[in-house]
Order: structure tokens, then C-alpha cells, then sequence
């Protein structure tokens, strides 16, 4: 089969951008640690509120600067769907769905993960600047999605 | 010739055009079918959009109420997906393929039928949900547990997502095994596989798609109907399910899915580009290829839609790498569909800009694709209004213009009248400039933050200013649409006096009548190379493999001009009409039995709603077997319907 120069060039070019992004992949992953979200834990949606640490959802201080903040996501309200913290620490956000699948999302963080009933989803954040980031269920969860939201205050 | 055939007809089967439309077997009649339902469906569908965008046009509208708003987004999505691009797709594969292949029908002309019946009342069945006041709400993807749990989803909404799926899934696998069998065996001599439209190419990897695909939505459906009508448990977490089973099944059967709404229409586009460039199609070979390589490819992407879901690092870098390789092949046909325009004689037919601007939007929903395949940069994305904006790109962008450029370039041969190129071109560039008014805004939306499916935005998040430039494209878009209306009824109210090949055509379809006679070809044509009409006509520029011999006195009847090219005169006709073949054509009698299968098939999906209700509960199953019946006694007849061999001589 004949190939035509033209084609031979556009596909080396292709190929070459490509194997450029795969790298980049590979840097972001391996070398700078790009969090990604991956289950922390199994939770029975029907125990959600008997089992640790959710049957105490809020924020509460583990170490100097760094937070754990359990969150319950359920049709159609985060509970707490509030959180306060000071500037400069670093928010491990624990969350779980009491029913059908829900999303999570902090604004202007890398936030972005699905929460799934059965697992518990886990994910951290350093909030440097004060003011408010809104969280929100993105994922289509029915009637009372749009108003499934929360905030995060820093102080 | 048409006279002759119609007479043939008419002697066998003295039937009202109503009963003919109802039975009949012939494809190019149940293109024409396929053509104007979905169509139709267009319309519906695109009426759901403007109710999306009137919705969202100011922050904190309530124009319609959330639940409202839920139905609408959801079967937007599920009817122009499932009732609008793909049963266009197979108004054009059950017209042309048989057309361009060379031969005289399909290869289950009764099947073909009832894939389109089945298609019709499934569709039928989808959209009455609507007249009960309980359209789908659980989104195109219906993610469980929400849709497969009658706790979170109360209701008849989800079941008649659930069944009228399911019918339409009967329909397009028997479609699709059709198409099939029709591409590997019913090509004129001489037209090998390298030798085919790559029309015809991208239909048979997408029946391919199709075969392999589909089942696993059928299964997950399977899945979903048991757990809401017989307490199976296999989405609910609470005994030990897993919601995130039903993700894997849908995306496995989604994303193959994307690629059969795309392949068939750049399939189209190298089709229109060649025609209009009068050249040859720039690197067929990779062009076919291509698809062929997208096609295998699309089902190791699938978990790209789940990255958020949490599978770990390991498989989403892998599904990463392999949505990225997707973009070899794909920007290996841009490239080679810019090639065939490079240096050509371009004329600018309303076709030839349709299909030029899907290369251009097409282009940009290909970028945005390879950004979503980038993890990190999809976890920005995900569930935003950017990946809103990325896949209307592909497939309004892609999909539908090239969809359009199809209806231009191909409604003289469908309806023998060639539509105006007037409207044509303000159509085109009404749709042109709605279209990115509608969609590229959404980019920036999705990065403001903006999320998809919500019913509504409070006023200070800065969104105001580009949903009201979107909802007005949104409008302009409707306009547009609706001049591709009055374009074809006005066409059609014209006498049909289309020349059989008016745009120069390369492929077999031009070499006969506009529109074609029942039994297509009057001499089943001889292949001597690609573009295989162009070379009747014009000879070949290179050297092309020896024609196939025809067998007995025929090949010395000029065997490579047989299908009265562009000839509208009665000596074409009469030399045509005497000639030995015609005499014997057989063409497959028109049946009910497709018909009342697909009704059965129907009846037993609204079946499985009826025992849904609270009310009626106690009919459903009957109705179920009644659905059963009807289908097992359609199919016996069928099998014994008599061919009226006799009646052809």
C-alpha cells in the first residue's frame, strides 16, 4: 500500500503530539502527584448514620492547619452544608451518599468526584485565599438536584 | 423501465397507497419511511430544546418547574439520539447502501421492514409518556440506582424509558445484522470490499458497532427492569449492589454508541467532499481505516465518562491513553477530507457548505474530546456545561450538518426534485451561525462552573450574559430548521423533473433515475474500480483491475454502460425496458407480518408499563401475552407467507 508524504508527515505529527500528552499524563500523575480521587472505604448506605465517622458529620480540627470534614450527601441536601474553616488549611473532605448517586464538586479547587452509595468518597483541598467556595452535587441525583449545594467559608 | 415496473406492480397488488406504504418490503420506500419519522422527531426534539433554553434564558426562571425541566432535558437527549441521528443514519443506509452497492434490495427485505415498524412504536411508545404526564426524568443515561429503584424514582417515567428502549434496541440489531449481511454479500460483481463508497464502508462498521454494542445496554436495561418490577437488588447498595455496575454496562454500550452516530455521517461527508471537489477521495484507504480503527477503539474508552466515579489511578490513565489514541485516526481523516478539497474544482453547492462546516465543527468538538481525556483537566470538566458544549460539537456539529449536507446532496435521487439552493444556502448559514451562537458560549459557561441538568441559576453567579446568547442562537437555530421544512414541502409540490445525476455523482446511485425504479437497476451494473460510476463515464485516470466477466450473451451487450446514465429520452427507456435481465427481476411481495411482529413487540412493552400503574396493574400481564401472541403467530406467518414466484414472468 502506498502511503503519500503528506500522510506520512501528518501522521508523525500526530503521533508526536500525542506521545506529548501522554507524557504530560505521566508527569501529572506520577511525578506531581495530581490527586485522584479513588473508594477510601465502604459505608452501608442504610447504617450511613451509625457508622463512624459519619454518624458525626461536620468539620473538626485533626492537626494543626488540617481539617476532616464528613459530609453526608443525600436527596437533596449535603449535611452539613456549611463548613468554616481558617485560611491556609488543608481540608480532607470525607463524603458518602445516603441514597442514589450524588456528585461533589468545591469550586476553584480540583475538587470533582462522584459519590457513590455504598463507597466513601475522599478528597483534600488547601484553601490559601479566604472567602466562600461553593460545593455542589453535579451529578443528575432528580427532582431537587439544582438545589443541592453547600459552602465552604474561610475565614 | 419505471412505467413497466410500476405496471408490474399494480397488476400484482391492486392496494390503496395507504396498505402499499403499510406493507411494503422495498427499502429505498422504508428510507423514505425512516426519513420522514425522524424527521418528525427532529422537531419534537427540537422543541424540547427550546424549552431548555427559554428555561435557562435569565437566572432564577420558572417558566418550567423543576420536574418539568427534568423530563424535557432527558428525552431531549434520549429522542435525538435514539429517534432523530441514528434512524436518519438508517434513512440513508436502507436508500443508498443497496444503491451504491449495486444490488436490488437488502438482503431480508421483511426484516428491513420490521426494524422500521419496530422503530416506530417503540418510538411511539417513548414519546406517549408524554400524553400520561410521565415522561423519563432520570437523564439520557438513566445512571442507577435513582432510575432502577421505585423508592427513588416513583412512577411510570423510568418504565417507559425502560421499554420503549428496549423495542428500539430490537429494531436497530435487527437493522444493523441486515445491513450486514447485505455489505458482505449483495455487492455488485466486480465491487470488492477496497472498491466500495465509503458510505457503504462506515455502515458496515457500524452495524458492527451496533451488534456489538447494543446487548450490553439491552442487559443493563434487563437489569434495570428487574430491579424495579421483581426486587432484584443487582444497583441497590443497601443488599450488596453495586450502582456503579450499571455505569460500566451504559458507557460500554455509550461511547461505541457516539461512534454510531458519527462514522455513518463521515461516511456522508466523504461522499458529498469528492463530488463537489470533482476529485477522488484523498487516501481512501486511510479513510476507511480510520473508521475501521475508531470503531475497535471505542470500546476501550469507555470509563473516560466515569473518571470522577474513582477508579483509581491505574485504569484512569489507561482509559486516558486510549481516548487519546482515538484522535490518531480521527485527525487522520480531517486531514484527508481537507486533502480531497485541496486543489480541487470546488462548487458551492448548499451540500458541499454543509459538509465543508461539519469538517470545521466537528474539528473543534474533536479538540475539546482529547482535553476531556486528559484526567486532571477532566475533573475541571466533568458534569459542566463545557462537556455540554464538547458534544454538541460532535454531534450537532458533526452528526446533523453532515446529516444536512446529505438531505441536499441526496433528496433529488430520494424524491426526483432538487430542493432550493437559495433557501438551501440561507438555511445553511442560519444553522451555521445559530449553532456556534447556541453552543460555543457553553464553553466559557462550563468553565465559569456552570453544572449541567440544573433546572435553574441564581442571578449572581455571573452566568446571565451567555445562557441569554445561547438561548438566542437557540432560536435562530429553531428558524433555521424550520426553513429546512419549507424548502423540502415546497420542493415537493414541484413536478419531479431531477436529472438522474445532477451534481456529476461518482457513485452507482447517479447512473440511474431520480427517483430510482422499484427494482433499481434494469442490469445489475459491473464495478471496474473505485468511484465506479466516474469511470463509466469519464474512464479511469489510472489503471483499474479488469472488469468481472458476465456470463451468456449479456457481456457483449455494452456491459459498462447498462444503467442509462442521465438519460431521461423513451429509446433509453425502451432499449432498457427489452433488455433479457429485466424481464426477470424479482422483486420480495409486500408483507403485513413485519408490521404486526413489531405491533406484538409493542403491545408487550406497554404491557410492562400497564402492570406499572397502580390501577391497571392486573392488565399488565395480560396484555403482555396478548403481545407475546401476536408476535408468535406474526412470525409463523411470516415464515409461511408464499412468495408469489409465479407472478414475476
Amino acid at each position: 500500500m502506498r502511503i503519500e508524504r503528506y500522510e506520512k508527515i501528518f501522521m508523525a505529527l500526530t503521533l508526536v503530539v500525542l506521545l506529548a500528552a501522554l507524557a504530560a499524563i505521566g508527569v501529572g500523575v506520577f511525578a506531581a502527584e495530581v490527586h485522584l480521587p479513588a473508594p477510601a472505604g465502604r459505608v452501608d448506605p442504610r447504617q450511613i448514620r451509625r457508622t463512624a465517622p459519619f454518624d458525626q458529620p461536620g468539620v473538626r480540627e485533626v492537626a494543626p492547619g488540617e481539617y476532616e470534614a464528613v459530609i453526608i450527601a443525600r436527596a437533596w441536601a449535603f449535611e452539613p452544608n456549611e463548613i468554616r474553616v481558617p485560611r491556609g488549611s488543608t481540608v480532607r473532605f470525607r463524603v458518602a451518599s445516603a441514597d442514589v448517586i450524588h456528585g461533589f464538586l468545591v469550586e476553584n479547587t480540583n475538587i470533582n468526584v462522584m459519590v457513590i452509595p455504598g463507597q466513601v468518597a475522599e478528597v483534600a483541598a488547601r484553601f490559601d485565599r479566604p472567602g466562600e467556595y461553593v460545593f455542589l452535587c453535579h451529578e443528575y441525583c432528580g427532582f431537587g438536584h439544582h438545589q443541592m449545594f453547600g459552602k465552604v467559608i474561610v475565614e | 423501465m419505471v412505467e413497466s415496473a410500476l405496471k408490474l406492480e399494480r397488476a400484482r397488488y391492486e392496494r390503496s397507497a395507504l396498505v402499499e406504504w403499510l406493507t411494503t418490503v422495498d427499502h429505498k420506500k422504508i428510507g423514505i419511511l425512516y426519513f420522514w419519522s425522524s424527521l418528525a422527531f427532529l422537531l419534537i426534539g427540537g422543541l424540547l430544546a427550546l424549552l431548555i433554553r427559554t428555561q435557562l434564558i435569565v437566572p432564577d426562571n420558572t417558566f418550567l418547574g423543576p420536574q418539568t425541566y427534568n423530563e424535557v432535558f432527558t428525552m431531549h437527549g434520549t429522542i435525538m439520539i435514539f429517534l432523530v441521528v441514528m434512524p436518519l443514519n438508517a434513512a440513508f443506509f436502507n436508500f443508498f447502501v443497496p444503491l451504491m452497492i449495486g444490488a436490488r434490495d437488502v438482503a431480508f427485505p421483511r426484516l428491513n421492514a420490521f426494524s422500521y415498524w419496530a422503530f416506530l412504536f417503540g418510538s411511539l411508545l417513548l414519546l406517549s409518556s408524554f400524553l400520561f404526564g410521565a415522561a423519563p426524568d432520570g437523564g439520557w443515561f438513566g445512571y442507577a440506582n435513582l432510575t432502577s429503584s421505585r423508592l427513588y424514582s416513583p412512577g411510570l417515567n423510568i418504565d417507559f424509558w425502560v421499554m420503549g428502549l428496549q423495542v428500539l434496541g430490537v429494531a436497530t440489531l435487527a437493522s444493523a445484522l441486515n445491513f450486514f449481511v447485505t455489505i458482505v454479500n449483495m455487492r455488485a460483481p466486480g465491487m470488492s470490499l477496497m472498491r466500495m463508497p465509503v458510505f457503504v464502508w462506515m455502515t458496515l462498521v457500524t452495524a458492527v458497532l451496533i451488534l456489538l454494542a447494543f446487548p450490553s445496554l439491552t442487559v443493563g436495561l434487563v437489569m434495570i427492569m428487574f430491579d424495579r418490577y421483581f426486587g432484584t437488588n443487582f444497583f441497590n447498595p443497601a443488599a450488596g449492589g453495586d450502582p456503579v455496575i450499571w455505569q460500566h454496562l451504559f458507557w460500554i454500550f455509550g461511547h461505541p454508541e457516539v461512534y454510531i452516530l458519527i462514522l455513518p455521517p463521515m461516511g456522508m461527508i466523504s461522499e458529498i467532499l469528492p463530488t463537489f471537489s470533482r476529485k477522488p477521495l484523498f487516501g481512501y484507504t486511510f479513510v476507511v481505516f480510520a473508521g475501521i480503527v475508531i470503531a475497535f477503539l471505542s470500546f476501550g474508552v469507555w470509563a473516560h465518562h466515569m473518571f470522577a466515579v474513582g477508579l483509581g489511578p491505574v485504569p484512569n490513565a489507561v482509559f486516558a491513553t486510549t481516548t487519546m489514541l482515538i484522535a490518531i485516526p480521527t485527525g487522520v481523516k480531517i486531514f484527508n477530507w481537507l486533502g480531497t478539497l485541496w486543489g480541487g474544482a470546488i462548487e458551492m453547492k448548499t451540500a458541499l457548505l454543509f459538509a465543508a462546516s461539519f469538517i470545521a465543527m466537528f474539528t473543534i468538538g474533536g479538540i475539546s474530546g482529547v482535553m476531556h481525556a486528559s484526567v486532571p483537566v477532566d475533573y475541571w470538566q466533568t458534569d459542566s456545561y463545557f462537556v455540554v458544549a464538547h458534544f454538541h460539537y460532535v454531534l450537532f456539529g458533526g452528526s446533523l450538518l453532515a446529516i444536512m449536507a446529505a438531505i441536499y446532496y441526496w433528496f433529488p435521487k430520494m424524491f426526483g426534485r432538487m430542493l432550493d439552493e437559495r433557501l438551501g444556502k440561507l438555511h445553511f448559514w442560519l444553522t451555521l451561525i445559530g449553532f456556534n451562537l447556541t453552543f460555543f458560549p457553553m464553553h466559557f459557561l462550563g468553565v465559569d462552573g456552570m453544572p449541567r441538568r440544573v433546572f435553574t441559576y441564581s442571578a449572581d453567579m455571573g452566568w446571565d450574559l451567555w445562557n441569554l446568547v445561547a438561548s438566542i442562537g437557540a432560536y435562530l437555530l429553531g428558524a433555521s430548521t424550520l426553513l429546512l421544512f419549507v424548502n423540502m414541502l415546497t420542493t415537493l409540490r414541484k413536478p419531479a423533473d431531477a436529472p438522474a445525476d445532477p451534481w456529476d455523482g461518482r457513485t452507482l446511485e447517479w447512473a440511474i433515475p431520480s427517483p430510482p425504479p422499484a427494482h433499481n437497476f434494469d442490469v445489475v451494473p459491473v464495478v471496474r474500480g473505485r468511484d465506479a460510476f466516474w469511470i463509466e463515464k469519464y474512464g479511469a485516470e489510472e489503471v483499474v483491475g479488469p472488469a468481472p466477466e458476465r456470463h451468456g450473451a449479456e457481456s457483449g451487450h455494452n456491459p459498462h454502460n447498462p444503467h442509462n446514465a442521465g438519460s431521461g429520452d423513451e429509446a433509453g427507456h425502451g432499449s432498457s425496458a427489452g433488455h433479457g435481465q429485466s424481464a426477470h427481476i424479482h422483486l420480495p411481495p409486500p408483507s403485513w407480518f413485519p408490521l404486526t411482529t413489531a405491533a406484538g413487540l409493542t403491545l408487550m412493552g406497554a404491557g410492562m408499563v400497564v402492570h406499572a400503574t397502580e390501577s391497571l396493574a392486573s392488565l399488565g400481564f395480560p396484555i403482555v401475552g396478548l403481545g407475546i401472541a401476536m408476535v408468535v403467530v406474526s412470525l409463523l406467518g411470516w415464515t409461511f407467507e408464499p412468495i408469489h414466484e409465479e407472478s414475476h414472468a
